[in-house]
């Protein structure tokens, strides 16, 4: 005799599984999708964006391009980074279109209160110490960190997204770096 | 202060090539990325650069604890963003090629599209229970009536259930959802179990 089958819902499936599903067509399994990536998404989009309200618009945005590339998608239990691969290039976009529009960056704010406590010391986790420490990153040094190191991008693709040369982007996540272990190792 | 500044005390932690017996903070950082092979003396001699390597390794970790953090964040603000994203896509553009089927009206013309066809098939997993269908493909030429079809699907079976006999049930239920949809000629369902799901906190000792 069978062990009583343990009810498994659509919500507690693989990524292999809802990106099959959604590539064949399942609008469910996309919504699940959407619910699981869509609170990391929107912190990557809030960290490589800085504070702006083009985050729910880079983030919607992301998940559009996903369902019509999802079919093309070759490892689909690589969702994840897949998906920050999305948004970081949408992301980029705009703040390449801001540029053009003005210099904002020197001026941009660094993060939205709602994003965690502004200062390391008082963080009561690592990764709560972490995301504020990154959000104290100047604009520049954040996008490079946070896409080098959260979303796994080459120096070369940084630099050829960000429209910048390879050895500014070393020497923005050269100060990055120096900066993050310098706030991580003071709230060890 | 300008944002270029240092955060905080400079001298907090040495990290200048000074420090770290002539390498740069850089030099370590690639170094961990390529898993320190092959192995560089000049680094693995120098205690400068065993002590910024071990801050790096830990700054590494916390990165992946960010982004589990961040994953298990609340989600949308509301439930108006997750519909507005699903507004948003293209619904229609999965329907792919019409797949005819045999008329008693003369005249009429009747067909399913290969999207509906992948959604029985779903719909044939989802009905035996304890598993859930993935991707689905159709091998054969399916716009020719008769023509041979070979059934693929991804499946992922729930814990505690014995694989060759949910294999069995799933590819009666497709069988039996095609000849009562379609008239595909099918000659083969292949199912590909890809994932044995453990549902959280279901069964001790047991990891993923």
């Amino acid at each position: 005799m069978d062990d009583p089958v343990a009810p498994f819902l659509l919500e507690e499936a693989d990524e292999r599984t809802l990106a099959g599903r959604a590539a064949d067509g399942d609008v469910r399994a996309f919504e699940v999708i959407v619910r699981r990536y869509g609170g990391l998404l929107r912190a990557h989009a809030r960290r490589v964006l800085g504070a702006s309200d083009q985050v729910d618009d880079a983030v919607q945005d992301t998940f559009i391009t996903a369902w019509d590339q999802l079919p093309s998608l070759q490892d689909p239990a690589q969702v994840r980074s897949w998906l920050m691969r999305i948004a970081s290039r949408k992301c980029i976009d705009r703040v390449r279109a801001r540029r053009e529009h003005a210099d904002i960056d020197d001026y941009e704010p660094a993060e939205s209160p709602e994003s965690g406590p502004a200062r390391v010391v008082e963080a009561r986790s690592r990764a709560d110490a972490a995301a504020a420490a990154i959000s104290r990153l100047p604009p520049e040094q954040r996008r490079c960190w946070v896409l080098k190191e959260l979303a796994g991008y080459s120096y070369d693709e940084i630099a050829a997204d960000l429209e910048l040369p390879v050895s500014t982007v070393r020497g923005l996540l050269s100060r990055a770096r120096k900066n993050m272990i310098r706030e991580m190792e003071e709230w060890r | 202060m300008t944002s270029d500044e240092p955060i905080r005390d400079p001298d907090a932690l040495a990290l200048e090539p000074d420090d770290l017996d002539g390498h740069t903070i850089d030099e370590l950082s690639d170094y961990l990325d390529r898993d320190m092979t092959p192995p560089d003396p000049s680094i693995d001699g120098s205690a400068g650069c065993q002590i910024a390597l071990d801050a790096l390794e830990r700054l590494r970790e916390v990165s992946r604890a960010v982004l589990l953090a961040d994953q298990a964040a609340p989600v949308p603000p509301d439930e108006s963003w997750v519909t507005r994203v699903l507004l948003g896509i293209a619904v229609d553009a999965r329907a792919g090629r019409d797949v005819p089927l045999t008329s008693t009206e003369p005249g009429a013309e009747l067909a399913i599209t290969e999207g509906a066809i992948r959604g029985l098939i779903r719909a044939a997993g989802d009905t035996v229970g304890g598993l859930l269908i993935g991707r689905v493909r159709l091998d054969g030429d399916v716009l020719v009536p008769g023509a041979p079809v070979r059934v693929t699907v991804d499946a992922s079976v729930g814990w505690g259930q014995r694989i060759p006999d949910v294999v069995s049930r799933i590819r009666d239920a497709i069988h039996t959802q095609l000849l009562r949809h379609t008239e595909l000629n099918v000659v083969a369902i292949d199912v590909n179990v890809h994932d044995i799901h453990v549902p959280e906190g279901f069964v001790r000792g047991v990891e993923r």
